[in-house]
């Protein structure tokens, strides 16, 4: 209990702040066709610290998807700013790349051309763009997959060609979409430990949106917890298992213990909002 | 005891043969005879076509030679002896030639209005609100009726031939390239988006890439369209072309020839209908898997 739902958003001032997103006073707000107004959230801070993993967990609804693209800067920030790497958010930044629930591959390009995509609208030169698309290609096990289109591809490994195409352009920040939840349970729990060794490699800045509490606790060194009516960060835990992790993380006592606190909390924001 | 020992041996092989031999049936044969069930597939795949043509050409050869009073409904036969005449005679190319300009004309520039409009409407939410309605219009409106006016306005000429063909098709394409940009997944413009992509960028790599198949679908209805546009027109008023060829073979009561002509109009649309699948299939070869 004492390792777990306890240091909420630790100000982080002391930190040297030039490898941070600082998330300050953000709010959302969608009006619906009457014009009626709904804040999914409003006054969220939060410092994501360099190399750092954190996770975005949450019940539908509560958001947690909006403040990635936020980040992104694909979403309009209502109020409050965002800073990644002391840029100001105002549109998507060079440091940033985005992995998407459902891939958004192109369907008319074959494998090399999609994970040279973002290069190719950095300006790369073409032999430039396809020796890099090629070493990211065989950095996630695609090689001799080059030329086939995504149609051919299954879904596991169209995510690979998605996360090879957000490497390929060499960000700071890597921002994931539920990026595994549309794969199967076995192909999820390969790439799971795939982005492990990876980010263990990399020590890439990562923001991660699951609804999974598995996969949050698995691979993060923070999860932010975000409710619903009313919106924003509920809580902030720590998962304390040592690095390098593996599947096997998961049969740690204490990993059964903290999912268990976070079931519990996800279902009684799902109870407050059934009674309003 | 031994009876009953073989009988259940018998049983149990009878059982695994017979499983085998479904496995067999449900993967296929084997490569030797797989190829064979190929070709058979590729025999049928036009042998039953041509049989149902064979079933519908002697259905109508019977029928009609059953009939007591039939003053324009020829026989297969006799559409076929006029065949060769219609194919030798001026008139008949002259009237091609004529009908075609203007199919030509429409349809060419049914696209190049079309397609642009359509994919503006389909990107642009305050064009679709404005002009919605119009498109509506434009969809239910019988264009037959609308031809007179044209005639009326414009006068008999390649002009309003042509747009009279355009009328029939421009809608079509409209129609097909705002679907096209609407069907796009909005994801692959948020992807382009957070690689630094504007707009232009999202045109080029995503919105035009992925609207290929349904522009395509938009011409290909478009032009069979513009092919009814054609006859209708020249049929109701204005008097050219293979339209009017047509009025006179039935004035004359020349059923075999007039059905003839029609045959040939047939032949031509389906070989340009052709040419637009071709073109598709060559564009979107990576839709097949």
């Amino acid at each position: 209990m004492a390792t777990s739902l306890s240091d909420r958003n630790t100000p982080s001032a002391v930190e040297d702040r030039s490898g941070t997103i600082e998330i300050a006073g953000v709010r959302k707000t969608y009006y619906d066709r009457t014009g009626a107004e709904n804040t999914v959230f409003s006054d969220v801070d939060l410092t994501v610290r360099p190399g750092e993993f954190l996770s975005l967990l949450g019940p539908s609804g509560c958001g947690k998807t909006t403040l990635l693209k936020m980040i992104a800067g694909l979403t309009p920030i209502d109020e409050g700013t965002i800073t990644v790497r002391d840029k100001l958010v105002d549109g998507p930044l060079a440091e940033c790349s985005v992995v998407f629930q459902s891939f958004a591959l192109l369907p008319w390009s074959t494998v090399i051309k999609n994970v040279a995509f973002g290069l190719r609208l950095r300006g790369a030169s073409r032999n430039e763009r396809e020796g890099r698309a090629k070493e990211l290609i065989d950095l996630v096990g695609l090689t001799g997959s080059e030329n086939k289109y995504p149609a051919q591809l299954s879904g596991g490994m169209q995510q690979r060609v998605g996360l090879a195409r957000a490497l390929a352009v060499n960000p700071s920040v890597l921002l994931m979409d539920e990026p595994f939840s549309a794969l199967d349970e076995q192909t999820r729990g390969f790439m799971q430990e795939e982005l492990l060794s990876l980010w263990e490699r990399t020590k890439l800045q990562v923001v991660f949106v699951t609804h999974s509490i598995e996969e949050a606790l698995l691979l993060s060194d923070r999860i932010v917890v975000l409710g619903i009516h009313p919106g924003g960060i509920r809580e902030v835990v720590t998962p304390p298992f040592p690095r390098p992790r593996t599947r096997n993380t998961v049969r740690d006592p204490e990993f059964g213990e903290l999912s268990t606190q976070l079931w519990e909390m996800l279902r009684s924001m799902k109870e407050e909002d059934g009674s309003t | 005891m031994t009876a009953a020992l073989v009988s259940e041996t018998t049983t149990r092989s009878d059982r695994g043969s017979r499983r085998s031999a479904s496995k067999a049936g449900r993967r296929g044969p084997a490569s030797g005879s797989r190829r064979g069930s190929q070709w058979s597939w590729r025999i049928r795949k036009v042998v039953y076509p041509l049989l149902l043509l064979g079933v519908l050409l002697v259905l109508w050869q019977y029928s009609v030679s059953q009939m007591e009073n039939r003053l324009l409904i020829p026989t297969f036969t006799e559409v076929a002896e006029a065949m060769g005449p219609t194919v030798r005679n001026g008139d008949t190319w002259h009237a091609l030639w004529v009908s075609n300009q203007a199919l030509l004309a429409g349809f060419v520039a049914a696209l190049v209005l079309g397609i642009p409009a359509g994919l503006a409407l389909g990107r642009v939410s305050v064009l679709e609100r404005i002009f919605n309605a119009y498109i509506d219009i434009l969809l239910v409106l019988p264009m037959a009726a609308v031809i007179p006016l044209l005639v009326a306005q414009f006068g008999l000429g390649l002009f309003t031939r042509s747009l009279v063909v355009f009328l029939f098709a421009f809608v079509m394409i409209v129609v097909n390239a705002r679907a096209g940009i609407r069907s796009i997944d909005p994801t692959l413009i948020e992807m382009t988006r957070s690689n630094g992509g504007g707009e232009p960028q999202v045109w080029r790599h995503v919105l035009l890439p992925g609207s290929v198949p349904a522009l395509l679908a938009g011409a290909r209805i478009g032009l069979s369209r513009a092919i009814t546009g054609m006859v209708v027109g020249e049929l109701i008023l204005i008097p050219a072309g293979v339209g009017n060829l047509i009025k006179q073979y039935s004035g004359f009561l020349d059923a075999p020839s007039l059905y003839a002509l029609i045959a040939l109009v047939l032949v031509e649309s389906l070989v340009l209908i052709a040419l637009a699948n071709l073109l598709e299939r060559k564009l979107l070869a990576w839709r097949r898997r």
